[in-house]
């Protein structure tokens, strides 16, 4: 499946789990429901999947292209298919957005149907999050059409200075291009906007999703998130607590009496057990 | 030369001769790579001690490989995003290595492996907590008032800030890629360089703050995608292009799955510490700003009246020389040397040039101020 079509069938099943829950719900006006953007998921969908099809476009003619004048060789022009694929730019450039992927997707969405109104933010945050993805891939996909442009002229170049004698120079030449691209396609506002959006909506997923294991963490008796890190804490600061106390006894002068938690404690434990005869 | 042809002149001959050739390589690199064992892929080797040891952190003592020509010991700080491991890849390209041959006596932190437990930790308990405690420790080995700092990167954030806390406690300070001026990417605005800068920059605090909150810490696998961001195409190409190059070659490939090792493992960063990194130095550039606190305690940059070297790298494209030159205007020594030096980030400690400078640079400038 390629990312267009994965993207379509994910905004399918989005339209269709936002109908089942309108039609079950009795308060899909001001319930969490009311927050799920159908509308622009499927105008991230839309606009990914136009741009899906104009990249591919481009990325067969390129490959048809740069063998032109000359008998294409088949072989030659499915490798240039390939390493031209849109495809394998999307395989690995989710950087972030799968690096937080793997951190916050727990529940799937088989768990939605036995749970209530905190299942539905899990929803609606896990929905957010794959549109804000959506809209991300598009920028990533217009800076690959852009990289695809610069190759092109940088081809036609080389057309009137010296053609490329082996693959190579012609990865070389891509590699540079796309780069450059890159760089700048990082540095640019909606880029930054958007990583922030990823960022923000992986974010509220992960706490809508620790929501729900503090429910179950409450009702079968288990110590929660909140709880957990309210001992570490404790812990911490006692250990920080305890540090200072060590500089002051080592700094304070001889004759000032510092107590020293340790040694008190051990003399404390030898005495409870002489006194029980050991 | 002028061309009337097309802009690819491949033949299928030189396709298939370039094929066979790849296909020879990777069948010669699948044997070496099957051979390989992890254990094999050793990083770190360099024989040291344990000497301290609080909660998570250990300070180890590297055992002499040469006379010590430097009395004063060195301790290398390095920070909470990636380890220590870095200043000693591989036994040839060794920072802590060329360090001891050279006669300095070394020492070096390991902050160990942060959990979520350890989300509370802060920057104060790592700089004056558990960094003051390895200078204590080593101070007390060698009945000596004071020892040498070495900081890497962040560590080298930390050792700046003991420094100017601390100033009678520190005998001589290296820096290494080390920022002090969080906004200085703006000085030389190189396209692909400074872009945690920028990217920082671009979210909000409360941002942070709820990344924190949802996380507990800043997860190592996050730090390490924003870090492939900053060299795209060399991130997409790695496996298919950088590896084949040298999985034939036994030599390079083991350096290759070295560094894969070292990248891999990368700790997680105890949240409230990450809160202080990114939103009071990365956004508000407090440390340049002498506005930094440390235990309640100002960071007045001022205080910091030992020599001080700094090196950086040229061609830095995580801290770009602007950030760390901009300590030289604001130390109190006059004792302060720069130490610019050719490659990037990482370079610097596995670059075949960079490396073999970097130890005799600061062994040589240590030397100099016994």
């Amino acid at each position: 499946m390629n990312p267009s079509e994965y993207m379509e069938a994910l905004a399918k099943l989005w339209s269709f789990n936002a109908k089942y829950f309108a039609s079950e719900s009795p308060s899909t006006e001001k319930g969490p429901l009311a927050s799920f953007d159908l509308e622009g998921m499927t105008k991230a969908s839309k606009a990914f999947t136009t741009l899906w099809s104009s990249a591919m476009e481009v990325s067969q003619t390129l490959a048809r292209h740069a063998q032109e004048g000359k008998t294409q060789n088949p072989l030659i022009t499915e490798l240039l298919g390939k390493f031209l694929d849109p495809k394998a730019w999307f395989s690995s450039m989710e950087g972030m957005d799968q690096a937080l992927q793997q951190l916050s997707e727990g529940p799937r969405l088989a768990d939605l149907w036995d749970t209530e109104r905190k299942m539905l933010n899990v929803f609606n945050a896990w929905a957010a999050l794959r549109q804000r993805s959506l809209e991300h891939n598009t920028i990533m996909l217009e800076a690959w059409l852009q990289a695809a442009g610069k190759f092109a002229e940088n081809l036609n170049k080389r057309e009137r200075t010296e053609a490329l004698g082996s693959w190579r120079e012609l990865l070389a030449l891509w590699v540079e291009t796309a780069n450059t691209v890159l760089l700048e396609t990082q540095r640019s506002d909606a880029y930054l906007k958007s990583q922030r959006e990823i960022l923000k909506t992986s974010t509220d997923l992960r706490l809508a999703q620790q929501e729900i294991a503090a429910f179950y963490s409450e009702t079968f008796g288990y110590p929660t998130r909140a709880e957990l890190d309210d001992v570490h804490r404790t812990v911490t600061e006692l250990r920080r607590e305890l540090r200072a106390l060590q500089r002051a006894y080592r700094e304070a002068p001889k004759h000032e009496v510092v107590p020293k938690p340790r040694a008190n404690r051990q003399r404390k434990l030898v005495q409870t057990r002489r006194s029980h005869g050991e | 030369m002028a061309n009337s042809g097309p802009p690819i002149n491949i033949t299928p001959e030189q396709a298939i001769s370039e094929a066979a050739a790849l296909g020879e390589k990777i069948a010669r690199g699948a044997e070496l790579f099957f051979r390989l064992r992890d254990s094999e892929v050793a990083i770190a080797t360099t024989p040291k001690d344990e000497v301290w040891r609080q909660d998570k952190v250990t300070l180890y003592h590297y055992r002499p490989l040469a006379d010590i020509k430097v009395a004063t010991p060195v301790l290398i700080v390095y920070g909470l995003i990636g380890r220590y491991t870095m200043a000693d890849l591989q036994e040839d390209r060794s920072l802590v290595r060329n360090l001891l041959n050279l006669g300095i006596d070394l020492y070096v932190v390991d902050w160990g492996n942060p959990s979520r437990a350890d989300r509370w930790l802060t920057l104060d308990d790592y700089i004056d907590g558990y960094l003051a405690e390895c200078v204590r420790v080593i101070s007390e080995r060698h009945k000596i008032d004071n020892v040498s700092l070495l900081g890497i990167c962040e560590g080298g954030v930390f050792t700046t800030c003991y420094a100017a806390l601390y100033p009678g406690a520190v005998k001589a300070m290296v820096l290494t890629i080390t920022p002090i001026d969080f906004h200085g990417d703006t000085v030389e605005n190189r396209l692909g360089h400074g872009f945690i800068n920028i990217w920082t920059r671009s979210l909000k605090p409360e941002d942070i703050d709820r990344l924190i909150e949802a996380y507990g810490n800043l997860p190592g696998d996050f730090m390490g995608s924003i870090f492939s961001q900053m060299t795209p195409m060399r991130t997409l190409m790695k496996y298919n292009l950088d590896m084949l190059e040298v999985m034939d070659d036994e030599k390079k490939f083991r350096n290759f799955l070295r560094m894969e090792k070292w990248i891999a493992d990368r700790p997680h960063h105890p949240g409230e510490a990450a809160k202080q990194w990114l939103k009071d130095l990365y956004q508000a550039n407090k440390l340049i700003k002498n506005a930094f606190t440390v235990s309640n305690r100002l960071v007045d940059l001022g205080n910091i009246t030992m020599p001080v070297l700094n090196v950086f790298a040229k061609d830095d494209h995580i801290i770009p020389p602007a950030t760390s030159q901009a300590l030289g205007a604001k130390v109190g020594t006059k004792d302060y040397t720069e130490l610019p030096l050719p490659g990037g980030h990482v370079g610097v400690f596995v670059g075949g040039k960079s490396q073999a400078l970097l130890g005799s640079g600061i062994a040589k400038w240590l030397s100099e101020r016994q």
